[in-house]
């Protein structure tokens, strides 16, 4: 077990190392002078060079990819060129809120999704199974964006039941201004997993063990619970964890709409700016993120799947 | 004659639509007494597992149609809604699977598998169910109970996990054992082991048992009467003895003659030409009529009626019951 884990961390290593390089070169063929952007049109060309000597953009290209290296591994991420803010604080004031969303929306999906799914699958084809066949269909087709922007316009702008922008202050506030936002997400998430959920659960429910189960005596209730969706746990947190990093991508835009911080508007905001120290933070964040998702999903096969732990 | 413990009385099981149906079981009609030993033979397709899956209604319907009467203590269980059958099934009535690989939850370790039987039908607390847990692997013969009992399913070979799958089936010790082609998946030493068991569990228990199989020779060792399936219909009921003494079906009489014996010196392995009808092809009169050797015009027309023959042996045949060799 202890084998697995460390296992599946040495995995994680060359993935980062690759993702920083990778950052590194795009952020250094990007079009654009990070001086000029950063000291605007009236800088004088011995400001814009004091401005690269500091930032180290003089350096050859293998010291600046080195000292990149170990300021990241040392979770250094420089100054934003923009407003002089060590980087590190801004990903620490705007990285909680991305999670909350995540954590949120995640356990909205789930909540409807599964549910929405059993219910498809122990009635194959008939009125409840096309209901939430519909629902996920409607899930699937309509962008985030869109329906964030209705969202907003009914439930905060005409009715007044939610807030229209910002994150809030302490727990209850904070809940009462991520219901919509946290909704939108969870809406693909939910017609994803119900679909997940539906397609999984009767592909176990027709399995042998199945009919063993009910042969013992067990009420249909146990069966689908106990037997099957047990089992349909096995493909269903592969779909979890896809859910979970789609989530990144939704958030970009979100938060966008919904005014509220987080990484991906740091993320956008930079990149308008061309804040290169702080556009390298964000992708490296959400980088993590995938590697730190795919390790805890991994952990979990591990928990749901005996078979892998007797591999192991 | 004691009240038979189990009756099943014109029983059919059809897939398809109501305009064209496919039918697997057609009018099958027998009885197990308390304690009886009944071997259901016949090949793959013949409706024999069919029949025994739709005496606890595990053939999802739809897609099958089931209809007739399967008095079981006095109740047809085909009447009876789903949270009745759950008394039903694994507490009187045991069920083995042909598939041991696949037949357990992977997810569960087999102690939990086999306690889940005995928790769903008793109020024992969770140690006096392990206690019977434990027991019940020493009856099945698994080694070394204690440490084997937290395992899963995967670290088990195919005889292991069968052993398992009985114990499960025989946890409320059930007044019938319904065993559907218990030894067919695994290999022959294995399968006389499990045959052994089964028949020392069969001795210590009294349980009555349908064993469905089709393998002769499992059917003389164990079975005290015989039915002959073939497509759907029951073709021969007859006490062993006698079966194996004087067949009457030209089926019957052809699938004995091609089981392999050691004392007579043999050339070639009889077989019967031909292979087993799909559903839905024989429309009417016997079912075994294009293979059978001794056919007749009427049998294209009509099926034939069970005939008796001896107080315990009934077969349906048109060219038997006029006397034709």
């Amino acid at each position: 077990m202890t084998r697995y884990i460390l296992f599946r961390l040495l995995d994680a290593i060359p993935t980062v190392f690759l993702v920083l390089t990778l950052v590194f070169i795009a952020m250094r063929i990007l079009p654009g002078d990070p001086a000029l952007t950063a000291l605007g049109p009236l800088a004088d060309q011995a400001q814009l060079a004091i401005f690269r000597e500091r930032m180290g953009l003089n350096d050859p290209l293998w010291l600046q990819y080195l000292k990149f290296l170990w300021d990241a591994v040392h979770l250094d991420f420089g100054t934003s060129l923009i407003n002089d803010v060590p980087v590190r604080d801004l990903i620490i004031r705007n990285l909680p809120h991305t999670a909350y969303l995540t954590i949120v929306s995640v356990l909205m999906g789930l909540t409807v999704g599964i549910p929405l799914g059993v219910l498809a699958a122990t009635n194959r084809n008939k009125p409840a199974d096309h209901i939430v066949r519909l629902y996920s269909l409607i899930g699937y087709a309509i962008p985030d964006f869109y329906l964030a922007a209705v969202l907003l316009v009914v439930f905060s702008l005409k009715l007044g039941w939610f807030p229209i922008n910002g994150a809030g202050h302490g727990f209850w506030d904070g809940l009462y201004h991520i219901i919509l936002p946290a909704m939108t997400l969870a809406l693909l998430k939910s017609a994803f997993l119900g679909r997940l959920t539906r397609t999984s659960l009767l592909e176990v429910l027709g399995r042998d063990f199945v009919r063993t189960a009910r042969a013992k005596g067990a009420s249909e209730t146990r069966v689908v619970y106990k037997h099957g969706l047990r089992n349909a746990l096995l493909p269903l947190s592969t779909g979890i964890g896809i859910s979970i990093l789609a989530t990144l991508s939704g958030a970009v835009a979100i938060e966008l709409i919904f005014n509220r911080p987080g990484i991906g508007r740091l993320l956008i905001d930079a990149i308008h700016e061309r804040d290169y120290p702080v556009i390298q933070a964000g992708v490296m964040m959400f980088a993590f993120f995938v590697v730190i998702v795919n390790f805890i999903m991994d952990l979990v096969y591990v928990l749901v799947d005996p078979r892998i732990r007797m591999k192991s | 004659m004691s009240k038979p413990l189990l009756e099943i009385r014109d029983l059919n099981v059809s897939f398809g639509t109501k305009d064209k149906p496919l039918c697997v079981v057609n009018d099958v009609s027998f009885s197990i007494n308390p304690g009886e030993a009944i071997g259901v033979v016949g090949e793959s397709g013949s409706g024999k597992s069919m029949t025994a899956l739709s005496i606890l209604q595990l053939v999802p319907t739809p897609p099958a149609r089931v209809t007739g009467q399967v008095y079981f203590d006095g109740k047809d269980l085909l009447q009876l809604s789903n949270s009745e059958l759950t008394s039903i099934r694994g507490k009187e009535i045991g069920f083995i699977f042909q598939e041991p690989m696949s037949s357990l939850n992977p997810v569960m370790t087999i102690g939990d598998q086999i306690d889940e039987a005995i928790m769903l039908h008793t109020d024992l607390s969770a140690d006096a169910r392990r206690v019977k847990v434990l027991e019940l692997l020493r009856l099945v013969g698994m080694p070394d109970p204690e440490t084997r009992i937290d395992v899963y399913p995967d670290q088990f070979s195919g005889g292991m996990r069968q052993r398992v799958v009985i114990a499960i089936a025989m946890a409320c010790n059930p007044k019938l054992l319904i065993a559907d082609e218990p030894t067919t998946a695994l290999d022959v030493t294995i399968q006389a082991q499990v045959l052994d068991m089964m028949l020392d569990i069969r001795k210590q228990y009294n349980s009555a048992i349908m064993l469905i199989t089709h393998d002769l020779g499992v059917v003389a060792e164990f079975c005290e009467r015989v039915i002959v399936m073939y497509a759907g219909h029951i073709l021969e009921d007859a006490d062993i003895n006698s079966l194996f003494a004087s067949p009457k079906h030209p089926y019957t009489q052809g699938l004995l003659k091609s089981v392999l014996t050691l004392t007579e010196k043999q050339h070639r392995l009889y077989q019967i030409q031909g292979s087993v009808p799909p559903p839905g092809t024989i429309k009417e009169g016997c079912p075994f009529r294009p293979r059978c050797p001794v056919r007749m015009d009427r049998c294209a027309v009509e099926m034939p009626p069970m005939k008796s023959y001896g107080p315990t042996h009934v077969a349906a045949c048109w060219a038997t019951a006029e006397g034709v060799e």
